[in-house]
């Protein structure tokens, strides 16, 4: 028995033929057949694509950093240029009608804030209508959540003086898109805190945009990580893979760091962690992280020179101000130091100094970018125990093939530790490697991840279902959740033993991918 | 081409039903004119590009209903209006009695901070009807309505032929633009240290 981290009877490991039982059972009392599609957990009806995208001459940005994938991001990132699409289009151009998913931000009098496509002013008929809408019901006593328009859903968010709506035609759930609307929400008081709300209480002909000017890039780059990064969904953050001893020594100095006043010390590999600290009693929200990120990575000025820059944490405290320094090491490493004050630059300055005294003493920089180079976990380096031969033969031709993922067709899985905040995700493998079938594998994570979170149905804790293009399998439990995908074809009964050993593998391996230890996320 | 800040200007034009508030706006806005009547229902929306003393203000012009079953819209429609346009038809005197019920419905559901001082423009439409003929409110008598309010600046326009129209939207533009002057500071606040992290805020005084 391996297992070092709390875990409950449950969630045990041992030999993979016996302690597949509870599981196996739990599926086998959901009454679904391992052979079937399982069309009551289907709610929409397939489209095309499971991606809902029907490829016409329609043009979401196509997806260009789609993988988590370390070694081929930075070819990504160079292709995905962060920014505004499209600026000359209108609500008039057809090409802006035919785009899948639009994001709008505007003022309760209809001003509008932000556009992801076309030009904010030309839109201003368009906004209008928005909060006519909105305001409308409003003033009926009752609130517009949802209007769904054929394929399209129009969802709607309220947040005081600020109205959010999503327009979008990607099939993906109601609660994702109106997730993703909190998280533009947050970016926004990231930028600006929730001092705007004094500003529309005092003169409703506010207008905000001159504030955000130049920020067009951050919001655009946190809408494209809609469809790649999972941390947009599962409210988590991820870490490098690094030596413990590595991480060890990086989060020693950064609470070191923490120790003389600074609230929080990030130490970033784009936008993975390497190591964090918070002061005493400080908690930082995985959400907090992603946005903060973001930002960062999305404005190229922080990487020109060390920067000191106001930002909010809107789930530390959205009404505030703290003091962001920012600086890079290299092309890819940062180091983001929080403070509450206004005059620590020359204080933080010195922080990074001695945080990159440790650093170059560790080798950490050179370690950080080997990491990078070799990746994370691989679904084919997941060993194959013999004994796991299926005993049924109906898919004994592809549980070992070679080039198609992992063994016995899994394809890549998403592990997230509840106890820790964190997730760790495979690198993509074959078949799974266009940017297309990516994005298609985290909308239907997404949808798993809906339909296990359901509220009024009771926390489920297992689900397995087969479609056209994947065999999904979902594992909860108090310590972790588990998604997986395999080929279609996969057998139920091998799929679920590997589960039990992708979890063995993440225990295995838990001290380099995950940061263990003194966790700030302790809210 | 250099980016300018641009201004977006919140314009409500308000009036009673056929006093042919949607045909301004079309003149203005698309440069065409339709004598056929088709109500407005709820509020319509445009928007238009001006150019006016070296910087770039986008219009956002509403175009309410005038059928007194949507004034149940108000607050939505009015709030954070940067000028209120009261248009009426010089060929009916309830139409012009009425601006004064606009105008006080208007101050009621927008609360603007400075009601004395609100920029509304009056507009008295359709003067080209039957040669001025069958006209029964006088521009003096309008004229004096607006004087009375505080001096609200008054055109006389016709949709039909485009008479004065560009004149009163460059008017409505200047005014909403001195409305927009004083805006609001924005002064975010910072995290207290006392408060909010005491033991550690003496830690690095440096």
């Amino acid at each position: 028995m391996t297992s070092s981290s709390p875990s409950s009877s449950d969630t045990e490991f041992a030999d993979p033929d016996t302690i597949s039982e509870p599981l196996q059972s739990q599926l086998e009392s959901m009454n679904l057949s391992g052979g079937v599609t399982n069309g009551s957990l289907r709610e929409e009806p397939p489209s095309p694509t499971s991606s809902g995208y029907d490829g016409g001459g329609a043009s979401e940005d196509e997806i260009r950093e789609a993988s988590v994938d370390a070694d081929t991001a930075s070819q990504h990132e160079a292709a995905w240029l962060p920014g505004k699409r499209h600026v000359h289009e209108d609500d008039a151009s057809i090409s802006w009608r035919k785009r899948k998913k639009h994001f709008f931000i505007l003022s309760n009098s209809g001003k509008p804030i932000y556009s992801r496509y076309g030009d904010e002013h030309k839109l201003a008929g368009f906004s209008a209508t928005l909060q006519a809408i909105i305001s409308f019901v409003e003033n009926g006593g009752d609130r517009v959540n949802l209007v769904k328009a054929g394929i399209h859903q129009v969802v709607f968010l309220v947040k005081g003086p600020i109205y959010l709506v999503c327009i979008s035609c990607t099939d993906e759930t109601y609660d994702f898109l109106r997730g993703q609307l909190d998280l533009l929400y947050g970016q926004m008081i990231l930028i600006l805190t929730k001092s705007i709300d004094r500003c529309f209480e005092k003169n409703a002909k506010f207008d905000m945009t001159p504030l955000l000017g130049g920020t067009d890039a951050v919001f655009s780059s946190l809408v494209h990580s809609f469809s790649w990064n999972p941390a947009t969904f599962l409210h988590a953050y991820t870490c490098l893979p690094l030596q413990y001893a590595l991480r060890q020594a990086a989060g020693t100095i950064l609470q070191d760091i923490c120790a003389s006043g600074v609230l929080f010390s990030l130490l970033m590999c784009r936008h993975k962690v390497i190591s964090l600290a918070g002061a005493q009693k400080a908690s930082l929200h995985p959400d907090d992280l992603l946005l903060f990120s973001n930002f960062v990575m999305s404005s190229e000025s922080f990487r020109t020179s060390e920067s000191f820059s106001p930002i909010c944490l809107p789930r530390y405290n959205p009404q505030a101000f703290l003091h962001a320094y920012v600086h890079f090491f290299d092309d890819d490493t940062y180091v983001m130091l929080l403070t509450t004050r206004s005059d620590a630059f020359y204080h933080l300055k010195d922080c990074r100094i001695r945080i990159e005294a440790v650093l170059l003493k560790s080798n950490i920089l050179g370690m950080v970018q080997r990491s990078i180079a070799e990746g994370g976990m691989r679904v084919e380096d997941l060993p194959i125990d013999r004994r796991q031969k299926p005993s049924s033969t109906n898919n004994q031709g592809q549980d070992t093939a070679v080039g198609t993922g992992g063994p016995f067709g899994l394809w890549h899985f998403i592990y997230r530790s509840i106890y820790l905040d964190q997730y760790v995700s495979s690198e993509f493998s074959p078949p799974v490697t266009s940017h297309r079938q990516q994005k298609s594998l985290y909308r239907a994570y997404q949808k798993l991840y809906a339909s296990m979170h359901e509220k009024g149905l009771g926390p489920h804790k297992t689900q397995y279902r087969r479609d056209e293009n994947y065999t999904l399998l979902c594992w909860v439990t108090p310590d972790f959740e588990l998604y997986a995908a395999f080929d279609p074809l996969a057998d139920k009964a091998m799929a679920i033993k590997m589960c039990n050993q992708v979890c063995q593998r993440v225990k295995d391996v838990e001290n380099e991918v995950f940061l263990q230890g003194a966790s700030p996320f302790s809210w | 081409m250099p980016s300018r800040r641009r201004t977006l200007l919140k314009v409500i034009i308000l009036g009673d039903s056929g006093v042919g508030k949607t045909s301004l706006m079309n003149q203005y806005v698309n440069k065409k004119f339709s004598n056929q009547y088709k109500a407005t229902i709820g509020a319509d929306f445009l928007t238009k590009e001006v150019h006016f003393e070296d910087r770039l203000f986008t219009l956002q012009i509403w175009d309410t209903a005038g059928q007194e079953r949507f004034q149940s819209l108000g607050v939505a429609f009015y709030r954070g209006a940067d000028c209120c346009v009261l248009v009426y038809d010089v060929n009916s005197a309830k139409s012009f009695e009425n601006l004064n019920n606009w105008r006080d419905e208007f101050l009621i559901q927008a609360s603007p901070s400075d009601p004395e001082n609100f920029p509304f423009v009056v507009i008295g439409n359709k003067i080209d009807v039957d040669g001025g003929n069958s006209r029964v409110v006088s521009e003096k008598k309008a004229r004096a309505w607006c004087a009375s309010k505080g001096n609200i600046p008054y055109y006389e326009t016709s949709a039909k032929e485009g008479t004065n129209v560009e004149d009163a939207f460059l008017c409505i533009t200047k005014d909403a633009m001195k409305s927009g002057e004083e805006e609001e500071m924005y002064l975010p606040d910072t995290i207290d240290v006392g408060t909010s992290n005491t033991q550690r805020s003496s830690g690095c005084e440096c």
